[in-house]
Protein backbone atom coordinates (compact mmCIF):
# COMPACT_ATOMS: atom_id res chain seq x y z
CA UNK A 1 0.00 0.00 0.00
CA UNK A 2 1.80 3.05 -0.92
CA UNK A 3 0.23 5.87 0.25
CA UNK A 4 -0.35 9.03 -2.12
CA UNK A 5 -1.06 11.66 0.89
CA UNK A 6 2.28 10.81 2.49
CA UNK A 7 4.17 11.43 -0.97
CA UNK A 8 1.98 14.79 -2.27
CA UNK A 9 2.84 17.21 0.52
CA UNK A 10 6.56 16.51 0.16
CA UNK A 11 5.85 17.81 -3.54
CA UNK A 12 3.81 20.62 -2.20
CA UNK A 13 6.38 21.97 0.32
CA UNK A 14 8.87 22.66 -2.10
CA UNK A 15 6.46 24.61 -4.06
CA UNK A 16 5.31 28.32 -3.26
CA UNK A 17 2.88 29.39 -0.51
CA UNK A 18 0.29 30.24 -3.17
CA UNK A 19 -0.21 26.40 -4.60
CA UNK A 20 -1.25 25.57 -1.22
CA UNK A 21 -4.80 26.12 -2.11
CA UNK A 22 -5.40 24.08 -4.71
CA UNK A 23 -3.32 21.36 -2.90
CA UNK A 24 -5.89 21.33 -0.12
CA UNK A 25 -8.03 21.12 -3.10
CA UNK A 26 -7.21 18.30 -4.43
CA UNK A 27 -6.90 16.52 -1.04
CA UNK A 28 -10.74 17.22 -1.09
CA UNK A 29 -11.47 16.23 -4.49
CA UNK A 30 -10.84 12.71 -4.04
CA UNK A 31 -14.05 12.80 -1.44
CA UNK A 32 -16.07 15.17 -3.38
CA UNK A 33 -16.37 13.13 -6.50
CA UNK A 34 -16.44 9.60 -4.36
CA UNK A 35 -19.72 11.71 -2.26
CA UNK A 36 -22.63 11.38 -5.25
CA UNK A 37 -22.30 7.38 -4.71
CA UNK A 38 -21.86 7.12 -1.48
CA UNK A 39 -25.08 9.65 -1.19
CA UNK A 40 -27.35 7.63 -3.96
CA UNK A 41 -26.39 4.17 -2.60
CA UNK A 42 -26.74 5.72 1.38
CA UNK A 43 -30.59 7.25 0.17
CA UNK A 44 -31.47 4.21 -2.24
CA UNK A 45 -30.61 1.44 0.66
CA UNK A 46 -31.20 2.43 3.81
CA UNK A 47 -33.89 5.54 2.79
CA UNK A 48 -36.09 3.21 1.33
CA UNK A 49 -35.40 0.37 3.48
CA UNK A 50 -37.01 2.69 6.72
CA UNK A 51 -39.59 3.52 4.26
CA UNK A 52 -40.40 -0.45 3.89
CA UNK A 53 -40.27 -0.99 7.58
CA UNK A 54 -42.79 1.83 8.46
CA UNK A 55 -45.07 0.25 5.83
CA UNK A 56 -45.04 -3.16 8.06
CA UNK A 57 -46.28 -1.71 11.18
CA UNK A 58 -49.27 -0.58 9.35
CA UNK A 59 -52.60 -2.09 7.92
CA UNK A 60 -52.05 -0.92 4.37
CA UNK A 61 -53.49 -2.67 1.96
CA UNK A 62 -53.91 -1.43 -1.76
CA UNK A 63 -52.87 1.72 -0.96
CA UNK A 64 -50.08 2.49 2.23
CA UNK A 65 -51.91 3.78 4.99
CA UNK A 66 -49.92 5.92 7.60
CA UNK A 67 -51.94 4.83 11.02
CA UNK A 68 -49.30 2.49 12.71
CA UNK A 69 -50.81 -0.78 14.20
CA UNK A 70 -47.75 -2.48 15.75
CA UNK A 71 -46.20 -5.51 14.88
CA UNK A 72 -49.25 -7.10 14.07
CA UNK A 73 -48.13 -7.62 10.16
CA UNK A 74 -45.04 -9.58 11.91
CA UNK A 75 -47.33 -11.81 13.92
CA UNK A 76 -49.78 -12.53 10.74
CA UNK A 77 -46.60 -13.27 8.40
CA UNK A 78 -45.25 -16.18 10.42
CA UNK A 79 -48.35 -17.94 11.08
CA UNK A 80 -49.18 -17.81 7.19
CA UNK A 81 -48.45 -21.57 5.98
CA UNK A 82 -47.31 -19.93 2.62
CA UNK A 83 -44.54 -17.83 3.97
CA UNK A 84 -42.98 -21.12 5.34
CA UNK A 85 -43.39 -23.03 1.98
CA UNK A 86 -41.85 -19.95 0.60
CA UNK A 87 -38.56 -19.79 3.11
CA UNK A 88 -38.15 -23.41 3.26
CA UNK A 89 -38.00 -23.24 -0.56
CA UNK A 90 -35.42 -20.43 -0.63
CA UNK A 91 -32.80 -22.50 1.92
CA UNK A 92 -33.09 -25.57 -0.41
CA UNK A 93 -32.87 -23.40 -3.62
CA UNK A 94 -29.92 -21.19 -1.92
CA UNK A 95 -27.95 -24.14 -0.38
CA UNK A 96 -28.35 -26.51 -3.80
CA UNK A 97 -28.00 -23.93 -6.35
CA UNK A 98 -24.57 -22.48 -4.36
CA UNK A 99 -23.37 -25.99 -4.00
CA UNK A 100 -23.87 -27.72 -7.46
CA UNK A 101 -22.89 -24.04 -9.48
CA UNK A 102 -19.57 -24.39 -7.23
CA UNK A 103 -18.70 -28.20 -7.96
CA UNK A 104 -19.99 -27.96 -11.97
CA UNK A 105 -17.95 -24.64 -12.07
CA UNK A 106 -14.81 -26.49 -10.60
CA UNK A 107 -14.96 -29.28 -12.83
CA UNK A 108 -15.45 -27.13 -15.75
CA UNK A 109 -12.40 -24.67 -15.59
CA UNK A 110 -10.12 -27.72 -14.83
CA UNK A 111 -11.52 -29.27 -18.22
CA UNK A 112 -10.70 -26.41 -19.75
CA UNK A 113 -7.48 -25.63 -17.97
CA UNK A 114 -6.22 -28.53 -20.27
CA UNK A 115 -4.90 -26.83 -22.52
CA UNK A 116 -7.67 -27.34 -25.20
CA UNK A 117 -7.99 -25.99 -29.03
CA UNK A 118 -10.17 -23.71 -29.22
CA UNK A 119 -10.54 -22.34 -25.54
CA UNK A 120 -12.28 -18.72 -26.06
CA UNK A 121 -14.90 -20.18 -28.12
CA UNK A 122 -15.99 -22.74 -25.54
CA UNK A 123 -15.39 -20.52 -22.64
CA UNK A 124 -17.86 -17.98 -24.55
CA UNK A 125 -20.11 -20.72 -25.61
CA UNK A 126 -20.07 -22.00 -21.09
CA UNK A 127 -20.65 -18.01 -20.54
CA UNK A 128 -23.68 -17.77 -22.89
CA UNK A 129 -26.14 -18.55 -20.49
CA UNK A 130 -25.02 -16.03 -17.72
CA UNK A 131 -25.28 -13.49 -20.84
CA UNK A 132 -29.32 -14.45 -21.27
CA UNK A 133 -32.00 -12.72 -19.09
CA UNK A 134 -34.01 -15.50 -16.57
CA UNK A 135 -36.87 -14.51 -18.17
CA UNK A 136 -35.98 -16.37 -21.22
CA UNK A 137 -34.11 -19.16 -19.32
CA UNK A 138 -37.65 -19.34 -17.70
CA UNK A 139 -39.06 -20.02 -20.88
CA UNK A 140 -36.43 -21.94 -22.53
CA UNK A 141 -36.85 -24.93 -19.43
CA UNK A 142 -40.02 -24.34 -19.16
CA UNK A 143 -40.68 -26.51 -22.58
CA UNK A 144 -37.51 -29.02 -21.84
CA UNK A 145 -38.83 -29.50 -18.61
CA UNK A 146 -42.79 -29.71 -19.20
CA UNK A 147 -43.88 -32.99 -18.94
CA UNK A 148 -46.36 -33.34 -22.03
CA UNK A 149 -43.47 -31.42 -24.14
CA UNK A 150 -39.82 -31.47 -23.67
CA UNK A 151 -37.89 -34.12 -22.65
CA UNK A 152 -40.02 -36.85 -21.31
CA UNK A 153 -42.32 -36.76 -23.95
CA UNK A 154 -39.19 -37.04 -26.59
CA UNK A 155 -38.18 -40.11 -24.31
CA UNK A 156 -41.62 -41.58 -24.67
CA UNK A 157 -41.72 -40.95 -28.17
CA UNK A 158 -38.64 -43.11 -28.13
CA UNK A 159 -39.87 -46.25 -26.32
CA UNK A 160 -38.96 -45.18 -22.69
CA UNK A 161 -42.43 -45.76 -21.86
CA UNK A 162 -41.49 -45.57 -18.08
CA UNK A 163 -39.51 -42.77 -18.22
CA UNK A 164 -41.68 -39.95 -15.52
CA UNK A 165 -39.95 -36.57 -15.58
CA UNK A 166 -42.99 -34.53 -13.79
CA UNK A 167 -41.08 -32.18 -11.62
CA UNK A 168 -41.81 -29.00 -13.14
CA UNK A 169 -45.96 -30.25 -11.89
CA UNK A 170 -45.12 -31.76 -9.06
CA UNK A 171 -45.35 -29.39 -5.89
CA UNK A 172 -42.54 -31.26 -3.70
CA UNK A 173 -40.09 -31.51 -6.91
CA UNK A 174 -40.31 -27.85 -8.35
CA UNK A 175 -38.42 -26.37 -6.72
CA UNK A 176 -35.30 -28.12 -8.11
CA UNK A 177 -36.33 -27.47 -11.42
CA UNK A 178 -35.62 -24.21 -10.30
CA UNK A 179 -32.46 -25.42 -9.10
CA UNK A 180 -31.51 -26.74 -12.63
CA UNK A 181 -32.59 -23.87 -14.24
CA UNK A 182 -30.55 -21.55 -12.21
CA UNK A 183 -27.49 -23.32 -12.48
CA UNK A 184 -27.83 -24.16 -16.00
CA UNK A 185 -27.44 -19.90 -16.09
CA UNK A 186 -24.68 -19.29 -13.73
CA UNK A 187 -22.41 -22.36 -13.00
CA UNK A 188 -20.29 -20.79 -16.50
CA UNK A 189 -19.89 -17.77 -14.90
CA UNK A 190 -18.36 -20.18 -12.11
CA UNK A 191 -16.15 -21.36 -14.41
CA UNK A 192 -14.79 -18.55 -15.58
CA UNK A 193 -13.75 -16.81 -12.18
CA UNK A 194 -12.04 -20.39 -11.33
CA UNK A 195 -10.55 -20.78 -14.69
CA UNK A 196 -8.94 -17.75 -14.13
CA UNK A 197 -7.64 -18.19 -10.38
CA UNK A 198 -6.22 -21.42 -12.20
CA UNK A 199 -4.02 -19.25 -14.15
CA UNK A 200 -2.87 -17.26 -11.72
CA UNK A 201 -1.23 -20.81 -9.84
CA UNK A 202 2.41 -20.98 -10.12
CA UNK A 203 3.03 -23.89 -12.15
CA UNK A 204 6.63 -24.80 -10.70
CA UNK A 205 4.50 -25.56 -7.88
CA UNK A 206 2.80 -28.09 -9.29
CA UNK A 207 5.28 -29.75 -11.69
CA UNK A 208 7.58 -29.90 -8.12
CA UNK A 209 4.31 -31.80 -6.93
CA UNK A 210 4.55 -34.04 -9.92
CA UNK A 211 8.13 -34.98 -9.49
CA UNK A 212 7.59 -35.69 -6.16
CA UNK A 213 5.15 -37.88 -7.93
CA UNK A 214 2.16 -37.00 -6.78
CA UNK A 215 -0.74 -37.87 -8.97
CA UNK A 216 -2.96 -35.55 -10.63
CA UNK A 217 -6.20 -36.06 -8.40
CA UNK A 218 -3.93 -35.96 -5.21
CA UNK A 219 -2.16 -32.53 -6.65
CA UNK A 220 -5.33 -30.70 -7.02
CA UNK A 221 -7.12 -31.91 -3.89
CA UNK A 222 -4.23 -30.90 -1.83
CA UNK A 223 -2.47 -28.07 -3.39
CA UNK A 224 -4.49 -26.11 -6.47
CA UNK A 225 -7.88 -26.03 -4.69
CA UNK A 226 -6.60 -24.85 -1.43
CA UNK A 227 -4.97 -21.94 -3.42
CA UNK A 228 -8.27 -21.10 -4.83
CA UNK A 229 -10.09 -20.53 -2.11
CA UNK A 230 -10.58 -16.37 -2.07
CA UNK A 231 -12.20 -17.88 -6.00
CA UNK A 232 -14.53 -19.72 -3.66
CA UNK A 233 -15.60 -17.00 -1.55
CA UNK A 234 -16.24 -14.61 -4.07
CA UNK A 235 -18.06 -16.93 -5.81
CA UNK A 236 -19.92 -17.48 -3.31
CA UNK A 237 -21.06 -14.07 -2.76
CA UNK A 238 -21.96 -13.56 -6.12
CA UNK A 239 -23.62 -16.80 -6.35
CA UNK A 240 -25.67 -16.14 -3.26
CA UNK A 241 -26.82 -12.43 -4.23
CA UNK A 242 -27.96 -14.41 -7.86
CA UNK A 243 -29.93 -16.62 -5.24
CA UNK A 244 -31.31 -14.15 -2.94
CA UNK A 245 -32.90 -12.19 -6.31
CA UNK A 246 -34.31 -14.77 -8.00
CA UNK A 247 -37.20 -13.26 -8.56
CA UNK A 248 -37.44 -13.31 -12.45
CA UNK A 249 -36.81 -16.89 -12.49
CA UNK A 250 -39.51 -18.17 -10.94
CA UNK A 251 -41.73 -15.48 -12.49
CA UNK A 252 -40.70 -17.34 -16.14
CA UNK A 253 -40.57 -21.08 -15.12
CA UNK A 254 -43.35 -21.80 -12.31
CA UNK A 255 -44.88 -18.44 -11.50
CA UNK A 256 -44.31 -20.05 -8.05
CA UNK A 257 -46.89 -22.55 -8.83
CA UNK A 258 -48.15 -25.45 -8.51
CA UNK A 259 -50.13 -23.85 -6.46
CA UNK A 260 -47.38 -21.82 -4.37
CA UNK A 261 -45.14 -24.75 -4.23
CA UNK A 262 -42.64 -22.55 -5.55
CA UNK A 263 -43.20 -19.45 -3.94
CA UNK A 264 -39.51 -17.55 -2.85
CA UNK A 265 -39.84 -15.03 -0.12
CA UNK A 266 -39.22 -12.45 -3.36
CA UNK A 267 -42.38 -13.80 -4.91
CA UNK A 268 -44.36 -14.44 -1.66
CA UNK A 269 -43.57 -10.28 -1.27
CA UNK A 270 -44.63 -9.58 -4.66
CA UNK A 271 -47.79 -11.57 -4.72
CA UNK A 272 -49.22 -9.76 -1.47
CA UNK A 273 -47.84 -6.33 -1.63
CA UNK A 274 -49.26 -5.87 -5.24
CA UNK A 275 -51.79 -8.45 -6.65
CA UNK A 276 -53.37 -9.08 -3.53
CA UNK A 277 -53.61 -5.81 -2.07
CA UNK A 278 -51.76 -6.89 1.12
CA UNK A 279 -48.79 -3.90 1.78
CA UNK A 280 -48.46 -4.03 5.24
CA UNK A 281 -47.93 -8.02 5.19
CA UNK A 282 -45.26 -7.65 2.03
CA UNK A 283 -43.40 -4.91 3.63
CA UNK A 284 -42.79 -6.81 6.65
CA UNK A 285 -41.78 -9.93 4.59
CA UNK A 286 -39.58 -7.76 2.76
CA UNK A 287 -38.27 -6.80 6.24
CA UNK A 288 -38.04 -9.81 7.49
CA UNK A 289 -35.95 -10.92 4.32
CA UNK A 290 -33.15 -8.39 4.81
CA UNK A 291 -32.84 -9.11 8.41
CA UNK A 292 -32.47 -13.04 7.15
CA UNK A 293 -29.55 -11.86 4.87
CA UNK A 294 -28.05 -8.66 7.40
CA UNK A 295 -28.04 -11.67 9.83
CA UNK A 296 -26.12 -14.28 7.82
CA UNK A 297 -24.61 -12.83 4.27
CA UNK A 298 -22.95 -9.41 5.88
CA UNK A 299 -21.28 -10.69 8.98
CA UNK A 300 -19.64 -13.45 6.70
CA UNK A 301 -18.59 -10.77 4.31
CA UNK A 302 -16.80 -8.52 6.30
CA UNK A 303 -14.92 -11.39 8.22
CA UNK A 304 -13.51 -12.37 5.38
CA UNK A 305 -12.67 -9.51 3.65
CA UNK A 306 -11.13 -7.57 6.72
CA UNK A 307 -8.96 -10.76 7.68
CA UNK A 308 -7.61 -10.38 3.90
CA UNK A 309 -4.41 -8.08 3.86
CA UNK A 310 -4.25 -7.33 0.06
CA UNK A 311 -5.12 -4.28 -2.06
CA UNK B 1 -0.09 -51.36 -26.56
CA UNK B 2 -0.24 -47.05 -27.20
CA UNK B 3 3.27 -45.83 -26.86
CA UNK B 4 3.26 -43.05 -24.65
CA UNK B 5 2.87 -40.14 -27.58
CA UNK B 6 -0.06 -41.71 -28.56
CA UNK B 7 -2.08 -42.05 -25.56
CA UNK B 8 -0.94 -38.43 -24.72
CA UNK B 9 -2.58 -37.06 -28.05
CA UNK B 10 -5.46 -40.01 -27.39
CA UNK B 11 -6.21 -38.36 -23.81
CA UNK B 12 -6.09 -34.79 -25.79
CA UNK B 13 -8.58 -35.72 -28.67
CA UNK B 14 -10.65 -37.08 -24.98
CA UNK B 15 -10.53 -34.14 -23.27
CA UNK B 16 -10.93 -31.88 -26.10
CA UNK B 17 -14.39 -33.97 -26.87
CA UNK B 18 -15.76 -33.65 -23.96
CA UNK B 19 -15.11 -30.29 -23.26
CA UNK B 20 -17.14 -29.64 -26.61
CA UNK B 21 -19.59 -32.28 -25.70
CA UNK B 22 -20.55 -29.77 -22.86
CA UNK B 23 -20.54 -27.25 -24.65
CA UNK B 24 -22.85 -28.52 -27.04
CA UNK B 25 -25.26 -29.56 -23.51
CA UNK B 26 -25.13 -26.05 -22.67
CA UNK B 27 -25.81 -24.66 -25.78
CA UNK B 28 -29.27 -26.32 -26.22
CA UNK B 29 -31.56 -24.83 -24.62
CA UNK B 30 -30.52 -22.15 -26.48
CA UNK B 31 -30.30 -23.59 -30.11
CA UNK B 32 -33.41 -25.32 -29.27
CA UNK B 33 -35.38 -22.05 -28.27
CA UNK B 34 -33.77 -20.42 -31.82
CA UNK B 35 -34.59 -23.89 -33.58
CA UNK B 36 -38.63 -23.80 -32.38
CA UNK B 37 -38.99 -20.34 -33.80
CA UNK B 38 -38.59 -21.03 -36.90
CA UNK B 39 -41.35 -23.91 -36.67
CA UNK B 40 -44.75 -24.06 -36.90
CA UNK B 41 -46.88 -24.18 -33.85
CA UNK B 42 -48.07 -27.78 -34.80
CA UNK B 43 -43.95 -28.69 -35.64
CA UNK B 44 -43.29 -27.43 -32.52
CA UNK B 45 -45.32 -30.04 -31.15
CA UNK B 46 -44.64 -32.65 -33.33
CA UNK B 47 -43.65 -36.10 -32.06
CA UNK B 48 -40.49 -37.11 -31.85
CA UNK B 49 -39.59 -33.16 -32.05
CA UNK B 50 -38.05 -32.29 -35.30
CA UNK B 51 -34.68 -31.32 -36.10
CA UNK B 52 -35.63 -31.55 -39.69
CA UNK B 53 -38.43 -29.33 -40.98
CA UNK B 54 -39.56 -26.72 -43.10
CA UNK B 55 -38.35 -23.19 -41.41
CA UNK B 56 -40.69 -20.44 -41.66
CA UNK B 57 -41.16 -17.12 -40.22
CA UNK B 58 -44.85 -16.44 -39.27
CA UNK B 59 -43.98 -16.20 -36.00
CA UNK B 60 -41.95 -13.56 -36.56
CA UNK B 61 -44.23 -11.61 -38.93
CA UNK B 62 -47.25 -12.57 -36.05
CA UNK B 63 -44.98 -10.99 -33.37
CA UNK B 64 -44.44 -8.11 -35.35
CA UNK B 65 -47.99 -7.46 -35.98
CA UNK B 66 -49.02 -7.95 -32.39
CA UNK B 67 -46.49 -6.35 -30.70
CA UNK B 68 -44.07 -3.83 -31.85
CA UNK B 69 -41.00 -5.46 -31.41
CA UNK B 70 -38.55 -2.88 -32.41
CA UNK B 71 -40.79 -0.46 -29.58
CA UNK B 72 -39.25 -2.63 -26.99
CA UNK B 73 -36.39 -2.72 -28.68
CA UNK B 74 -35.85 0.70 -28.58
CA UNK B 75 -37.10 0.94 -25.24
CA UNK B 76 -34.45 -1.56 -24.23
CA UNK B 77 -31.37 0.27 -26.04
CA UNK B 78 -32.01 3.56 -24.60
CA UNK B 79 -32.54 2.27 -20.92
CA UNK B 80 -29.43 0.01 -20.65
CA UNK B 81 -27.21 2.66 -22.82
CA UNK B 82 -28.71 5.89 -21.04
CA UNK B 83 -28.49 3.66 -17.81
CA UNK B 84 -24.74 2.64 -18.24
CA UNK B 85 -23.99 6.34 -19.59
CA UNK B 86 -24.89 7.17 -15.92
CA UNK B 87 -23.21 4.76 -14.38
CA UNK B 88 -20.52 5.25 -16.11
CA UNK B 89 -20.34 8.73 -15.09
CA UNK B 90 -21.00 8.12 -11.46
CA UNK B 91 -18.56 4.96 -10.96
CA UNK B 92 -15.01 6.22 -12.92
CA UNK B 93 -14.77 9.37 -10.35
CA UNK B 94 -15.64 7.05 -7.38
CA UNK B 95 -13.31 4.25 -8.47
CA UNK B 96 -10.62 7.05 -9.28
CA UNK B 97 -10.74 8.51 -5.46
CA UNK B 98 -10.81 4.90 -4.31
CA UNK B 99 -8.25 3.57 -6.13
CA UNK B 100 -5.39 6.65 -6.07
CA UNK B 101 -6.35 8.24 -3.10
CA UNK B 102 -6.91 5.48 -0.54
CA UNK B 103 -7.64 6.34 3.10
CA UNK B 104 -7.89 3.72 6.17
CA UNK B 105 -12.16 4.05 5.18
CA UNK B 106 -11.83 3.10 1.58
CA UNK B 107 -11.98 -0.36 1.94
CA UNK B 108 -14.69 -0.70 3.94
CA UNK B 109 -16.89 1.68 1.99
CA UNK B 110 -16.64 -0.26 -0.78
CA UNK B 111 -17.11 -3.38 1.05
CA UNK B 112 -20.48 -1.48 2.38
CA UNK B 113 -20.77 -0.74 -0.89
CA UNK B 114 -21.13 -3.88 -2.02
CA UNK B 115 -22.92 -5.72 0.97
CA UNK B 116 -25.91 -3.68 -0.13
CA UNK B 117 -26.07 -5.30 -3.32
CA UNK B 118 -26.50 -8.87 -1.33
CA UNK B 119 -29.95 -7.05 0.01
CA UNK B 120 -33.31 -8.43 -1.83
CA UNK B 121 -34.34 -5.77 -4.44
CA UNK B 122 -38.19 -6.68 -3.08
CA UNK B 123 -37.36 -4.60 0.01
CA UNK B 124 -37.45 -1.53 -1.81
CA UNK B 125 -39.88 -2.22 -4.31
CA UNK B 126 -43.01 -1.14 -2.12
CA UNK B 127 -41.30 2.70 -1.30
CA UNK B 128 -39.53 3.39 -5.10
CA UNK B 129 -43.31 1.93 -6.76
CA UNK B 130 -45.24 5.03 -4.31
CA UNK B 131 -42.31 7.32 -5.11
CA UNK B 132 -42.97 6.46 -8.67
CA UNK B 133 -46.07 7.02 -9.19
CA UNK B 134 -45.75 10.44 -7.03
CA UNK B 135 -42.93 11.54 -9.20
CA UNK B 136 -44.42 10.80 -12.63
CA UNK B 137 -41.96 8.18 -13.38
CA UNK B 138 -44.10 4.90 -13.78
CA UNK B 139 -43.55 3.53 -17.38
CA UNK B 140 -41.26 5.87 -18.00
CA UNK B 141 -37.69 5.15 -19.79
CA UNK B 142 -36.24 7.51 -17.27
CA UNK B 143 -37.43 5.64 -14.32
CA UNK B 144 -35.32 2.56 -15.16
CA UNK B 145 -32.66 4.24 -16.22
CA UNK B 146 -32.44 5.89 -12.63
CA UNK B 147 -33.18 2.54 -11.27
CA UNK B 148 -30.89 0.95 -13.38
CA UNK B 149 -28.58 2.79 -12.18
CA UNK B 150 -28.68 3.06 -8.93
CA UNK B 151 -28.50 -0.96 -8.56
CA UNK B 152 -25.18 -1.87 -10.86
CA UNK B 153 -23.32 1.53 -9.57
CA UNK B 154 -21.95 -1.00 -6.88
CA UNK B 155 -20.62 -3.13 -9.12
CA UNK B 156 -19.91 -0.88 -11.55
CA UNK B 157 -17.74 1.20 -8.79
CA UNK B 158 -15.79 -2.34 -7.70
CA UNK B 159 -15.04 -3.74 -11.40
CA UNK B 160 -13.45 -0.11 -12.58
CA UNK B 161 -11.75 -0.14 -8.75
CA UNK B 162 -10.27 -3.50 -9.28
CA UNK B 163 -8.89 -2.24 -12.94
CA UNK B 164 -7.45 0.60 -11.82
CA UNK B 165 -5.92 -0.77 -9.05
CA UNK B 166 -3.75 -2.54 -11.59
CA UNK B 167 -2.30 0.67 -13.01
CA UNK B 168 0.96 1.93 -11.67
CA UNK B 169 0.77 4.75 -9.77
CA UNK B 170 3.95 5.71 -10.87
CA UNK B 171 2.30 6.85 -13.89
CA UNK B 172 -0.22 9.24 -12.13
CA UNK B 173 2.42 10.67 -9.87
CA UNK B 174 4.53 11.67 -13.56
CA UNK B 175 1.47 13.26 -15.24
CA UNK B 176 0.86 15.51 -11.75
CA UNK B 177 4.59 16.07 -11.79
CA UNK B 178 4.09 17.03 -15.28
CA UNK B 179 1.38 19.76 -14.26
CA UNK B 180 -1.99 17.86 -14.89
CA UNK B 181 -4.94 18.60 -13.28
CA UNK B 182 -7.22 15.63 -12.06
CA UNK B 183 -9.63 15.72 -15.11
CA UNK B 184 -6.77 15.82 -17.15
CA UNK B 185 -5.31 12.98 -14.94
CA UNK B 186 -8.42 11.04 -15.41
CA UNK B 187 -9.07 11.46 -19.19
CA UNK B 188 -5.66 11.73 -20.77
CA UNK B 189 -3.76 8.83 -18.63
CA UNK B 190 -6.40 6.92 -17.10
CA UNK B 191 -9.13 6.32 -19.12
CA UNK B 192 -6.43 5.23 -21.89
CA UNK B 193 -5.12 3.04 -20.02
CA UNK B 194 -7.96 1.07 -18.60
CA UNK B 195 -9.72 0.96 -21.77
CA UNK B 196 -10.13 -2.38 -21.96
CA UNK B 197 -11.07 -2.99 -18.35
CA UNK B 198 -13.69 0.02 -18.70
CA UNK B 199 -15.41 -1.42 -22.11
CA UNK B 200 -15.88 -5.19 -19.93
CA UNK B 201 -17.66 -3.05 -17.38
CA UNK B 202 -19.97 -1.34 -20.09
CA UNK B 203 -20.55 -4.10 -21.87
CA UNK B 204 -21.71 -6.04 -17.64
CA UNK B 205 -23.32 -2.84 -17.02
CA UNK B 206 -25.33 -3.38 -20.78
CA UNK B 207 -26.13 -6.73 -20.38
CA UNK B 208 -27.66 -6.34 -16.85
CA UNK B 209 -29.57 -3.97 -18.23
CA UNK B 210 -31.13 -5.80 -20.76
CA UNK B 211 -31.80 -8.83 -19.20
CA UNK B 212 -33.11 -7.21 -15.80
CA UNK B 213 -36.68 -8.40 -15.36
CA UNK B 214 -37.64 -7.39 -11.48
CA UNK B 215 -38.05 -3.72 -12.19
CA UNK B 216 -38.98 -3.68 -15.54
CA UNK B 217 -42.00 -6.05 -14.83
CA UNK B 218 -43.04 -4.28 -11.94
CA UNK B 219 -42.55 -0.64 -12.97
CA UNK B 220 -43.47 -0.52 -16.83
CA UNK B 221 -46.72 -0.90 -18.34
CA UNK B 222 -46.29 -0.76 -22.25
CA UNK B 223 -44.81 2.87 -23.35
CA UNK B 224 -41.36 2.31 -22.31
CA UNK B 225 -41.78 -1.55 -21.50
CA UNK B 226 -38.34 -3.36 -22.51
CA UNK B 227 -38.28 -7.03 -23.83
CA UNK B 228 -37.81 -8.35 -21.41
CA UNK B 229 -41.57 -7.28 -20.53
CA UNK B 230 -42.17 -8.51 -24.23
CA UNK B 231 -41.06 -11.80 -23.60
CA UNK B 232 -43.41 -11.94 -19.91
CA UNK B 233 -46.49 -10.51 -21.62
CA UNK B 234 -46.04 -13.86 -24.40
CA UNK B 235 -45.75 -16.38 -21.36
CA UNK B 236 -49.22 -16.88 -20.09
CA UNK B 237 -49.78 -19.87 -18.83
CA UNK B 238 -52.81 -20.47 -20.69
CA UNK B 239 -51.93 -19.72 -24.05
CA UNK B 240 -49.00 -22.06 -24.63
CA UNK B 241 -47.60 -20.73 -27.87
CA UNK B 242 -44.83 -22.15 -27.94
CA UNK B 243 -43.39 -21.26 -31.11
CA UNK B 244 -44.71 -17.57 -30.96
CA UNK B 245 -42.98 -17.87 -27.34
CA UNK B 246 -39.50 -19.42 -28.60
CA UNK B 247 -39.39 -16.53 -31.14
CA UNK B 248 -39.83 -13.87 -28.89
CA UNK B 249 -37.27 -14.99 -26.57
CA UNK B 250 -34.97 -15.37 -29.34
CA UNK B 251 -35.62 -11.94 -30.62
CA UNK B 252 -34.92 -10.65 -27.19
CA UNK B 253 -31.59 -11.83 -26.42
CA UNK B 254 -29.94 -12.27 -30.14
CA UNK B 255 -28.93 -9.15 -29.86
CA UNK B 256 -26.42 -10.02 -27.02
CA UNK B 257 -25.67 -13.11 -28.19
CA UNK B 258 -24.41 -11.56 -31.51
CA UNK B 259 -22.41 -8.58 -29.75
CA UNK B 260 -21.33 -11.98 -27.16
CA UNK B 261 -19.58 -13.42 -30.15
CA UNK B 262 -18.11 -10.67 -32.00
CA UNK B 263 -16.53 -9.28 -28.29
CA UNK B 264 -15.75 -12.30 -27.12
CA UNK B 265 -12.95 -11.38 -24.80
CA UNK B 266 -14.65 -8.42 -23.34
CA UNK B 267 -17.84 -10.93 -22.56
CA UNK B 268 -15.71 -13.10 -20.59
CA UNK B 269 -13.86 -10.20 -18.80
CA UNK B 270 -17.27 -8.45 -17.87
CA UNK B 271 -19.17 -11.66 -16.98
CA UNK B 272 -16.97 -13.04 -14.55
CA UNK B 273 -16.45 -9.44 -13.51
CA UNK B 274 -13.32 -8.78 -14.09
CA UNK B 275 -11.83 -12.16 -12.91
CA UNK B 276 -10.67 -13.40 -16.28
CA UNK B 277 -8.31 -10.74 -17.79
Amino acid sequence: MNNPSASLPSVAAARPAARRLSDRFADWLPKIVLAPTVVITLVAVYGYMIWTALLSLTNSRILPVWKFTGTGQYAKLFENERWGVAVENLIIFGVLFILVCLVIGVLLAILLDQKIRAEGALRTIYLYPMAISFIVTGTAWKWLLNPGLGLEKTLHDWGFESFSFDWLVNPDMVVYCLVIAAVWQSSGFVMAMFLAGLRGIDPDMVKAAQLDGASMPKIYRRIVLPSLKPVFFSAFVILSHIAIKSFDLVMALTGGGPGYASDLPATFMYQHAFTRGQMGLGAASAIVMLGGVLAILVPYLYSELRGKKHG
Amino acid sequence: MLTLKQSRRLQTVLIATLAWLVALAIFFPIFWMILTSFKTEIDAFATPPQLFFTPTLENYVHIDERSDYFHFAWNSVVISFGSTLAGMLLAVPAAYSMAFFETKRTKSTLLWMLSTKMLPPVGVLVPIYLLFKDAGLLDTKTGLVIIYTLINLPIMVWMVYTYFKEIPKDILEAARLDGATPAQEIYRVLLPIGKGGLASTVLLSLILCWNEAFWSLNLTASSAAPLTAMVASYSSPEGLFWAKLSAVSTLACAPILIFGWLSQKQLVRGLSFGAVK
